[in-house]
């Protein structure tokens, strides 16, 4: 599944990011365990959860992200 | 917001230690800079680009050494313009550098720490913002990391001036020449070292760090971005309401008013000389009325409010929540910085824009701005004019900005061939922001708003003294009755307005403060001038970062939306009451 698909407050591993300079630039990369905190309305970001950092990425960029949930 | 202009320190004095002050964007470098150095700092533009840094200082027991704050960076892959300047600086060679490290996310920080062991410069690190560290429950063994690092690490609180003083003692030590580490693979390097340094403790979330989750949660954000807002404007709005009325206007009205006037007339008495220094316009009254008593509180309190959200880290999120909406216009939600910046002022709105975003993101969002976002010395404006007959004529006039941006941005979004980037953005920690950079940040900004507007606003009112005073304004008038008085229903004299618009924003305002004007043609006059031309200083930055081709257009743009909306809304206004 991709990652904007995913559900709030529930964990994935990420295991395909596309290559992209953005991400990259954020230390976004494959095998990191993220959590989703919240969906903005109305086709804006995803926001995730690395540790303790927070990061919202865009809709189109979250639809390219494949991760498997954690259980 | 100084950033158009080149300054050089002074007495820059030689032979001294030169200290390079590094670090990721929002580690609190600014405040610890702020601490170290004094009062002499020179904000200063790295020759060729808009990048902007600071220059100071610092002083210890009879010595002095060079402080630069090096553009917040997260790498040096030179992708940026900051980063390419942060490079450069690092190639001209320097003593010692200090690495402001995020105690909250120190992995990701480590990697400029690495990069910059390809220098052979020594460092020290600053391991600042320990005490949200401590509040979020992680725990770093500084030791261990400094031996990881083969440097000094120090804990810092920049903002409580914790450590500074240890950091500022080691800046006049000598430093022997230290083993660098090599690092092969850096995302793995710094991992090993965060398992080893650093603990997690779970802690109960303190109550500002539930305060931030709730700032991006659209069910609890968008209400806070309401209550924000609503609270900076109170703030603008009653505040400077306050300021004006209390203070500076009895101060012009009864102290320097008078006293001008009588020493004018130990001169002269009458005729034009005397009408065009303390008359209706009169240049020597208005100059201090205008931009000080009327127009400088509400600057004052934009950029209070401004700075303090900006230094909170609240901006970002208010961009998350918005990015929706922005979509729309083609830009992601991160421009909503350059938008309120322009509400503070469009030039340095404009350059802001320079270091990110695709073209065509970027001429939506200038023209945007250029053409609908009143500066702060036009709000100052529109409040003292609208705001003490009705407030919710002020009103009007804002969400008629408002919707013309959204239209005009969605249109612009289908014109424009192009792309615009993916939103992607590390949302900072939430903070209290320091109270003596906040200060130190303001003062320059208000300094700078007072050397920009004196002299133009000086002309202006001179010009207006003249034209009004010599009669030429019944020649102007008549010349532009079809448009004023046909289209807009303004009197005559308001073409006044129109010729002193394309100076200054606020000056396509203040003039109808002398006027004797209905509520329905405040507003037609506010509209207009809100759409009307951006000032002399903002088309010249348009012209110097776009082609002047582009630059003509926006401002045609603005000329002639300013007069069509202008007219419909005078229309439609007198149609329905
Ligand atoms: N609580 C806390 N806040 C800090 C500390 N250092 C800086 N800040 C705040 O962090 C924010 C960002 O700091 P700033 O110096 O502007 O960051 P810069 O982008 O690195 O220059 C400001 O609101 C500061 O007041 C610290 O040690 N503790």
């Amino acid at each position: 599944m991709h990652l904007y698909a995913g559900k709030k407050h529930q964990k994935y591993i990420l295991n395909d990011c596309p290559n992209d300079q953005l991400l990259f630039a954020m230390g976004i990369r494959n095998g990191l365990t993220v959590s989703i905190v919240t969906k903005q309305p109305i086709g804006g970001p995803i926001i995730i959860r690395i540790k303790n950092r927070e990061i919202a990425i865009d809709k189109a960029l979250a639809c390219h992200i494949t991760a498997k949930a954690v259980t | 917001m100084d950033c158009h202009q080149q300054h050089q320190f002074k007495h820059r004095p030689t032979g001294i230690k030169k200290v390079l002050l590094m670090g990721n964007p929002n580690v609190g470098k600014s405040v610890i800079f702020n601490r170290l150095t004094g009062l002499d700092v020179v904000t200063a533009n790295y020759t060729g680009t808009t990048v902007t840094y600071h220059e100071g200082l610092i002083r210890h027991q009879g010595s002095q050494a060079l402080l630069i704050d090096v553009p917040g960076i997260y790498s040096l892959n030179v992708q940026s313009k900051a980063e390419e300047v942060a490079v450069s600086m690092l190639n001209a060679g320097a003593d010692l550098i200090i690495c402001v490290l995020d105690a909250t996310h120190l992995e990701r920080n480590l990697s400029l720490a690495f990069d910059l062991q390809n220098y052979d410069i020594p460092v020290v690190y600053s391991l600042n913002l320990s005490d949200v560290a401590r509040r979020k429950g992680l725990e770093i063994d500084t030791k261990l990391l400094s031996q990881y690092l083969q440097a000094p690490v120090f804990e810092t609180v920049a903002v409580k001036n914790l450590g500074v003083g240890a950091l500022k003692h080691i800046i006049f030590q000598d430093f022997p020449k230290v083993n660098k580490m090599q690092v092969h693979n850096p995302i793995e390097k710094s991992q090993e070292i965060v398992q080893n340094v650093l603990q997690e403790n779970d802690v109960e979330l303190s109550l500002l760090e539930r305060f931030s989750d709730w700032c991006i949660k659209p069910k609890t954000g968008i209400p806070i971005m309401f209550l924000v807002l609503a609270l900076a404007l109170g703030i603008i709005v009653g505040g400077g309401k306050a300021i004006r009325s209390i203070i500076l206007l009895p101060f012009v009205n009864q102290i320097y008013a008078p006293l001008v006037t009588r020493i004018v007339e130990r001169f002269v008495t009458d005729g034009i000389i005397y009408r065009v220094l303390v008359g209706e316009f009169g240049v020597l009254i208005k100059m201090i009325e205008w931009p000080f008593a009327l127009i400088l509180p509400y600057v004052l309190l934009f950029y209070i409010v401004f700075s303090f959200l900006e230094d909170s880290g609240y901006l970002p999120r208010l961009g998350v929540l918005m990015d929706g909406i922005f979509r729309k216009m083609g830009l992601p939600g991160s421009n909503i910085i350059p938008f309120i910046l322009g509400y503070g002022c469009a030039v340095p709105a404009i350059l802001g824009t320079r270091a990110s975003g695709s073209k065509k993101e970027r001429i939506i969002v200038v023209t945007l701005i250029s053409i609908a976002v009143p500066c702060t010395a036009q709000t100052g404006a529109f409040i003292t004019l609208l705001g003490d007959r009705s407030l919710f004529a002020l009103l009007f006039v804002y969400m008629l900005s408002f919707i013309t941006i959204f239209f005009t941005g969605l249109l612009l979004n289908r014109l424009l061939k192009g792309k615009s980037r993916p939103l992607i953005l590390e949302i900072p920690n939430l903070l209290l922001p320091d109270f003596r950079s906040l200060s130190k940040k303001i003062w320059i900004k208000l300094k700078h708003f007072v050397k920009e507007a004196q002299v133009p606003m000086f002309f202006g009112i001179l010009l207006a003294g003249l034209i009004v005073e010599t009669g030429a304004i019944i020649w102007i008038g008549t010349a532009l009755e079809p448009l004023v008085v046909g289209w807009l229903d303004l009197p005559k004299e308001a073409s006044l307005s129109l010729l002193l618009g394309v100076i200054r924003r606020e000056l396509a305002v203040m003039p109808l403060l002398e006027m004797d004007l209905t509520t329905i043609q405040l507003i037609t006059g506010s509209v207009v001038a809100l759409f009307y031309l951006p000032c002399i200083s903002v088309f010249v930055i348009l012209v110097k970062e776009f082609k002047a081709k582009i630059a003509f257009l926006i401002v045609l743009t603005t000329f002639f939306m300013a007069f069509f909306i202008g007219g419909l809304v005078q229309n439609i206004l007198n149609w329905v009451m």
